[in-house]
Protein backbone atom coordinates (compact mmCIF):
# COMPACT_ATOMS: atom_id res chain seq x y z
CA UNK A 1 0.00 0.00 0.00
CA UNK A 2 1.13 3.56 -0.66
CA UNK A 3 2.43 5.32 2.40
CA UNK A 4 0.83 8.73 2.29
CA UNK A 5 3.63 10.34 4.33
CA UNK A 6 6.30 8.94 2.00
CA UNK A 7 4.45 10.19 -1.04
CA UNK A 8 4.22 13.65 0.49
CA UNK A 9 7.98 13.70 1.08
CA UNK A 10 8.70 13.14 -2.61
CA UNK A 11 6.17 15.69 -3.80
CA UNK A 12 7.42 19.15 -4.71
CA UNK A 13 5.84 21.73 -2.49
CA UNK A 14 5.04 24.43 -4.98
CA UNK A 15 2.12 26.71 -4.34
CA UNK A 16 0.34 28.87 -6.90
CA UNK A 17 1.71 31.98 -5.15
CA UNK A 18 5.25 30.77 -5.82
CA UNK A 19 4.48 30.53 -9.52
CA UNK A 20 2.67 33.86 -9.70
CA UNK A 21 5.52 35.65 -7.87
CA UNK A 22 7.95 34.01 -10.34
CA UNK A 23 9.87 32.32 -7.52
CA UNK A 24 9.33 29.21 -9.59
CA UNK A 25 9.58 29.43 -13.37
CA UNK A 26 6.73 28.02 -15.36
CA UNK A 27 5.09 27.85 -18.71
CA UNK A 28 1.43 28.77 -19.05
CA UNK A 29 -0.57 27.58 -22.01
CA UNK A 30 -4.15 27.78 -23.14
CA UNK A 31 -4.81 25.70 -26.23
CA UNK A 32 -7.39 26.98 -28.69
CA UNK A 33 -10.09 24.33 -28.38
CA UNK A 34 -12.96 25.99 -30.19
CA UNK A 35 -15.03 23.67 -32.33
CA UNK A 36 -18.08 23.62 -34.56
CA UNK A 37 -20.09 20.44 -34.59
CA UNK A 38 -22.43 19.53 -37.44
CA UNK A 39 -25.89 18.80 -36.02
CA UNK A 40 -26.88 16.46 -38.79
CA UNK A 41 -30.42 15.56 -39.82
CA UNK A 42 -31.82 14.09 -36.63
CA UNK A 43 -30.35 16.35 -33.96
CA UNK A 44 -30.80 19.32 -36.26
CA UNK A 45 -34.55 18.77 -36.30
CA UNK A 46 -34.57 18.05 -32.54
CA UNK A 47 -32.95 21.42 -31.82
CA UNK A 48 -35.21 23.25 -34.28
CA UNK A 49 -38.27 21.74 -32.60
CA UNK A 50 -36.97 22.75 -29.17
CA UNK A 51 -36.99 26.32 -30.43
CA UNK A 52 -40.68 25.80 -31.26
CA UNK A 53 -41.27 24.49 -27.74
CA UNK A 54 -41.71 20.86 -28.74
CA UNK A 55 -39.70 17.72 -28.20
CA UNK A 56 -39.43 15.34 -31.12
CA UNK A 57 -38.23 11.76 -31.29
CA UNK A 58 -37.97 9.13 -33.97
CA UNK A 59 -39.71 5.78 -33.91
CA UNK A 60 -38.10 2.47 -34.74
CA UNK A 61 -40.81 0.16 -36.06
CA UNK A 62 -38.73 -2.88 -35.29
CA UNK A 63 -38.18 -2.47 -31.56
CA UNK A 64 -41.18 -0.10 -31.18
CA UNK A 65 -39.11 2.45 -29.28
CA UNK A 66 -39.29 6.19 -29.80
CA UNK A 67 -35.70 7.41 -29.68
CA UNK A 68 -35.26 10.70 -27.84
CA UNK A 69 -33.10 12.56 -28.83
CA UNK A 70 -33.91 11.32 -32.35
CA UNK A 71 -31.37 9.27 -34.27
CA UNK A 72 -31.50 8.20 -37.89
CA UNK A 73 -30.23 4.77 -36.97
CA UNK A 74 -31.47 2.33 -34.34
CA UNK A 75 -28.50 1.07 -32.40
CA UNK A 76 -30.37 -2.03 -31.22
CA UNK A 77 -31.99 -3.16 -34.49
CA UNK A 78 -29.12 -1.96 -36.68
CA UNK A 79 -31.49 -0.37 -39.18
CA UNK A 80 -32.68 3.13 -40.14
CA UNK A 81 -35.43 4.52 -37.95
CA UNK A 82 -38.90 5.38 -39.25
CA UNK A 83 -41.48 8.07 -38.35
CA UNK A 84 -40.88 11.33 -36.56
CA UNK A 85 -42.99 11.54 -33.43
CA UNK A 86 -43.56 14.31 -30.89
CA UNK A 87 -43.24 13.31 -27.26
CA UNK A 88 -44.66 15.14 -24.24
CA UNK A 89 -42.64 17.56 -22.14
CA UNK A 90 -43.62 15.63 -19.02
CA UNK A 91 -41.77 12.61 -17.74
CA UNK A 92 -40.36 10.56 -14.90
CA UNK A 93 -37.04 10.81 -13.08
CA UNK A 94 -35.01 7.69 -13.85
CA UNK A 95 -31.98 8.71 -11.84
CA UNK A 96 -30.49 11.91 -10.46
CA UNK A 97 -27.58 13.26 -8.50
CA UNK A 98 -27.12 16.02 -5.94
CA UNK A 99 -23.81 17.64 -6.80
CA UNK A 100 -21.92 19.76 -4.27
CA UNK A 101 -19.38 20.58 -6.96
CA UNK A 102 -19.65 23.21 -9.70
CA UNK A 103 -18.71 22.74 -13.35
CA UNK A 104 -15.25 24.17 -12.73
CA UNK A 105 -14.72 21.65 -9.90
CA UNK A 106 -15.07 24.34 -7.20
CA UNK A 107 -17.30 23.67 -4.21
CA UNK A 108 -20.86 24.94 -4.15
CA UNK A 109 -20.81 27.98 -1.85
CA UNK A 110 -23.02 28.25 1.24
CA UNK A 111 -26.43 29.57 0.23
CA UNK A 112 -26.03 28.42 -3.36
CA UNK A 113 -28.32 25.61 -4.48
CA UNK A 114 -26.73 22.22 -5.10
CA UNK A 115 -26.81 21.15 -8.74
CA UNK A 116 -29.37 18.45 -9.43
CA UNK A 117 -29.01 16.94 -12.88
CA UNK A 118 -31.29 14.02 -13.64
CA UNK A 119 -32.04 11.51 -16.36
CA UNK A 120 -35.68 11.99 -17.36
CA UNK A 121 -37.80 9.49 -19.28
CA UNK A 122 -40.23 11.59 -21.29
CA UNK A 123 -43.84 10.47 -21.73
CA UNK A 124 -44.11 8.92 -25.16
CA UNK A 125 -40.45 7.99 -25.39
CA UNK A 126 -39.35 4.39 -25.29
CA UNK A 127 -38.77 2.79 -21.92
CA UNK A 128 -35.49 3.69 -20.22
CA UNK A 129 -34.82 6.32 -22.87
CA UNK A 130 -33.66 9.26 -20.84
CA UNK A 131 -32.52 12.77 -21.56
CA UNK A 132 -30.20 14.55 -19.19
CA UNK A 133 -31.48 17.79 -17.72
CA UNK A 134 -31.72 19.77 -14.50
CA UNK A 135 -34.36 19.58 -11.78
CA UNK A 136 -35.32 22.74 -9.91
CA UNK A 137 -38.04 24.28 -7.70
CA UNK A 138 -37.51 21.51 -5.14
CA UNK A 139 -35.13 20.95 -2.23
CA UNK A 140 -32.28 18.86 -3.70
CA UNK A 141 -32.55 16.10 -1.10
CA UNK A 142 -36.34 15.85 -1.52
CA UNK A 143 -35.93 14.52 -5.07
CA UNK A 144 -36.84 10.87 -5.49
CA UNK A 145 -36.48 8.43 -8.35
CA UNK A 146 -39.87 7.99 -10.08
CA UNK A 147 -41.08 11.54 -9.45
CA UNK A 148 -43.17 13.10 -12.21
CA UNK A 149 -41.66 16.20 -13.79
CA UNK A 150 -42.52 18.77 -16.45
CA UNK A 151 -40.29 21.00 -18.57
CA UNK A 152 -40.13 24.70 -17.75
CA UNK A 153 -39.49 26.43 -21.07
CA UNK A 154 -37.84 29.71 -21.78
CA UNK A 155 -40.12 32.31 -23.35
CA UNK A 156 -40.23 31.82 -27.16
CA UNK A 157 -38.19 34.96 -27.89
CA UNK A 158 -35.32 33.69 -25.72
CA UNK A 159 -35.08 30.27 -27.37
CA UNK A 160 -32.10 29.63 -29.60
CA UNK A 161 -32.57 26.00 -30.60
CA UNK A 162 -30.64 24.37 -27.80
CA UNK A 163 -31.41 21.97 -24.96
CA UNK A 164 -31.18 25.00 -22.66
CA UNK A 165 -34.39 26.28 -24.28
CA UNK A 166 -35.82 24.14 -21.49
CA UNK A 167 -34.64 25.93 -18.35
CA UNK A 168 -35.17 22.94 -16.08
CA UNK A 169 -37.75 20.37 -15.09
CA UNK A 170 -40.05 20.93 -12.11
CA UNK A 171 -41.80 18.28 -10.08
CA UNK A 172 -45.54 17.95 -10.72
CA UNK A 173 -48.09 16.05 -8.64
CA UNK A 174 -49.51 12.67 -9.56
CA UNK B 1 -29.39 -0.17 -46.23
CA UNK B 2 -28.89 3.51 -46.89
CA UNK B 3 -30.20 6.25 -44.69
CA UNK B 4 -33.05 7.79 -46.65
CA UNK B 5 -33.31 11.18 -45.00
CA UNK B 6 -30.93 13.87 -46.09
CA UNK B 7 -30.76 17.59 -45.82
CA UNK B 8 -31.98 19.02 -49.13
CA UNK B 9 -31.09 22.68 -48.59
CA UNK B 10 -27.87 24.20 -47.36
CA UNK B 11 -30.01 26.50 -45.18
CA UNK B 12 -31.06 23.42 -43.18
CA UNK B 13 -27.51 22.77 -42.10
CA UNK B 14 -27.17 23.51 -38.43
CA UNK B 15 -24.11 23.48 -36.29
CA UNK B 16 -23.18 23.87 -32.70
CA UNK B 17 -20.22 26.01 -31.65
CA UNK B 18 -18.39 25.39 -28.43
CA UNK B 19 -15.13 25.82 -26.65
CA UNK B 20 -13.35 23.45 -24.32
CA UNK B 21 -11.93 25.60 -21.53
CA UNK B 22 -8.54 24.19 -20.76
CA UNK B 23 -5.34 25.81 -19.58
CA UNK B 24 -2.35 24.64 -17.69
CA UNK B 25 0.76 25.77 -15.90
CA UNK B 26 3.82 23.60 -16.36
CA UNK B 27 6.67 23.91 -13.91
CA UNK B 28 10.02 22.76 -15.23
CA UNK B 29 11.15 20.60 -12.37
CA UNK B 30 14.46 20.86 -10.53
CA UNK B 31 16.83 20.54 -13.49
CA UNK B 32 14.54 22.54 -15.76
CA UNK B 33 14.44 25.34 -13.22
CA UNK B 34 18.26 25.42 -13.13
CA UNK B 35 18.39 25.29 -16.93
CA UNK B 36 16.19 28.37 -17.37
CA UNK B 37 17.75 30.30 -14.48
CA UNK B 38 21.13 29.84 -16.19
CA UNK B 39 19.64 30.91 -19.50
CA UNK B 40 18.22 34.08 -17.97
CA UNK B 41 21.15 35.06 -15.79
CA UNK B 42 24.22 33.90 -17.72
CA UNK B 43 23.13 33.36 -21.34
CA UNK B 44 24.53 29.83 -21.09
CA UNK B 45 23.02 26.46 -21.94
CA UNK B 46 22.93 24.16 -18.93
CA UNK B 47 23.74 20.50 -19.48
CA UNK B 48 24.14 17.67 -17.00
CA UNK B 49 27.26 15.50 -17.02
CA UNK B 50 27.14 11.76 -16.45
CA UNK B 51 30.56 10.40 -15.40
CA UNK B 52 29.60 6.81 -16.27
CA UNK B 53 28.61 7.67 -19.83
CA UNK B 54 31.10 10.53 -20.10
CA UNK B 55 28.54 12.70 -21.82
CA UNK B 56 26.83 16.01 -21.20
CA UNK B 57 23.10 15.97 -21.80
CA UNK B 58 21.19 19.04 -22.92
CA UNK B 59 18.82 20.19 -21.57
CA UNK B 60 19.96 19.39 -18.02
CA UNK B 61 18.16 16.59 -16.24
CA UNK B 62 18.47 14.97 -12.83
CA UNK B 63 18.87 11.46 -14.22
CA UNK B 64 21.09 10.18 -17.00
CA UNK B 65 18.88 9.19 -19.91
CA UNK B 66 21.21 6.33 -20.82
CA UNK B 67 22.19 4.63 -17.56
CA UNK B 68 19.64 6.19 -15.18
CA UNK B 69 22.43 7.33 -12.88
CA UNK B 70 21.45 10.24 -10.67
CA UNK B 71 23.32 13.25 -12.07
CA UNK B 72 21.55 16.13 -10.38
CA UNK B 73 24.04 18.93 -9.69
CA UNK B 74 26.69 17.73 -12.16
CA UNK B 75 25.82 20.70 -14.26
CA UNK B 76 27.97 22.14 -17.03
CA UNK B 77 27.44 25.60 -18.44
CA UNK B 78 27.88 25.45 -22.19
CA UNK B 79 28.28 28.26 -24.70
CA UNK B 80 25.11 28.88 -26.69
CA UNK B 81 26.64 27.70 -29.93
CA UNK B 82 26.11 24.53 -31.90
CA UNK B 83 25.54 22.92 -35.26
CA UNK B 84 22.38 22.30 -37.24
CA UNK B 85 21.55 18.61 -36.77
CA UNK B 86 18.46 18.78 -38.93
CA UNK B 87 16.02 21.44 -40.05
CA UNK B 88 12.73 22.07 -41.80
CA UNK B 89 11.25 25.05 -43.63
CA UNK B 90 7.75 26.12 -42.67
CA UNK B 91 5.49 27.81 -45.18
CA UNK B 92 2.26 27.70 -43.18
CA UNK B 93 1.05 28.82 -39.78
CA UNK B 94 -0.56 26.46 -37.28
CA UNK B 95 -4.03 27.39 -38.58
CA UNK B 96 -3.07 26.52 -42.14
CA UNK B 97 -2.73 30.07 -43.46
CA UNK B 98 0.34 30.95 -45.49
CA UNK B 99 3.26 32.62 -43.76
CA UNK B 100 4.43 35.92 -45.17
CA UNK B 101 7.88 34.47 -45.52
CA UNK B 102 9.14 30.94 -44.89
CA UNK B 103 10.49 30.16 -41.45
CA UNK B 104 13.28 27.72 -40.63
CA UNK B 105 13.10 25.46 -37.59
CA UNK B 106 16.30 23.69 -36.70
CA UNK B 107 17.42 21.06 -34.24
CA UNK B 108 20.59 22.61 -32.88
CA UNK B 109 23.12 20.26 -31.34
CA UNK B 110 24.84 22.23 -28.61
CA UNK B 111 28.62 22.11 -28.85
CA UNK B 112 30.09 19.58 -26.44
CA UNK B 113 26.77 17.97 -25.59
CA UNK B 114 24.48 15.12 -26.44
CA UNK B 115 21.11 16.45 -27.50
CA UNK B 116 20.15 19.96 -28.29
CA UNK B 117 17.41 22.49 -28.71
CA UNK B 118 14.67 22.91 -31.26
CA UNK B 119 14.48 26.54 -32.28
CA UNK B 120 13.96 29.13 -35.00
CA UNK B 121 16.85 29.80 -37.34
CA UNK B 122 16.81 33.36 -38.62
CA UNK B 123 19.00 35.99 -40.26
CA UNK B 124 19.67 33.48 -43.02
CA UNK B 125 18.03 32.64 -46.33
CA UNK B 126 16.26 29.24 -46.05
CA UNK B 127 18.06 28.20 -49.24
CA UNK B 128 21.43 28.69 -47.54
CA UNK B 129 20.70 26.49 -44.52
CA UNK B 130 22.51 23.18 -44.44
CA UNK B 131 23.09 20.37 -42.00
CA UNK B 132 26.29 20.89 -40.05
CA UNK B 133 26.01 24.68 -40.23
CA UNK B 134 27.45 26.44 -37.19
CA UNK B 135 24.96 28.63 -35.37
CA UNK B 136 24.71 30.69 -32.19
CA UNK B 137 21.83 31.76 -30.00
CA UNK B 138 20.50 35.32 -30.02
CA UNK B 139 19.06 36.19 -26.62
CA UNK B 140 16.23 38.51 -25.81
CA UNK B 141 17.10 41.56 -23.69
CA UNK B 142 17.49 40.44 -20.09
CA UNK B 143 14.44 42.32 -18.78
CA UNK B 144 12.22 40.49 -21.27
CA UNK B 145 13.31 36.99 -20.27
CA UNK B 146 10.69 35.14 -18.29
CA UNK B 147 11.87 31.56 -18.14
CA UNK B 148 11.12 29.76 -21.37
CA UNK B 149 12.83 28.64 -24.51
CA UNK B 150 11.67 31.89 -26.11
CA UNK B 151 14.15 33.74 -23.90
CA UNK B 152 16.37 32.76 -26.79
CA UNK B 153 14.94 34.86 -29.59
CA UNK B 154 16.38 32.63 -32.29
CA UNK B 155 19.58 31.07 -33.60
CA UNK B 156 21.65 32.63 -36.36
CA UNK B 157 24.68 31.52 -38.36
CA UNK B 158 28.03 32.11 -36.67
Amino acid sequence: MLDHEKVLKTATKIRLEDIEAKRVLSYKYKPNLRYAWDNGVALGRYLTELKNGRIIGKRCNSCKRVLVPPRLFCELCWRPTDEWEYVKDTGTILTFVVSHVNWDASRVKPGQRYHTPAVIELDGAGKDQGILHLIDEIEPYDIKIGMRVQAVWRPPEERIGAITDIKYFRVIGG
Amino acid sequence: MALVERLQETTQVGYWCGEIPLEYIYTYGRAGEAFYRTLIEKEKILGAYCPQCDAVFVPASIFCERCFERIEGNYRELDPVGTVETFTVLYKNLDGTLKERPEVIAMVRIKGAVGGLLHYLREVDPKDVNIGMEVKAVFKPKDQREGGLKDISHFKPL
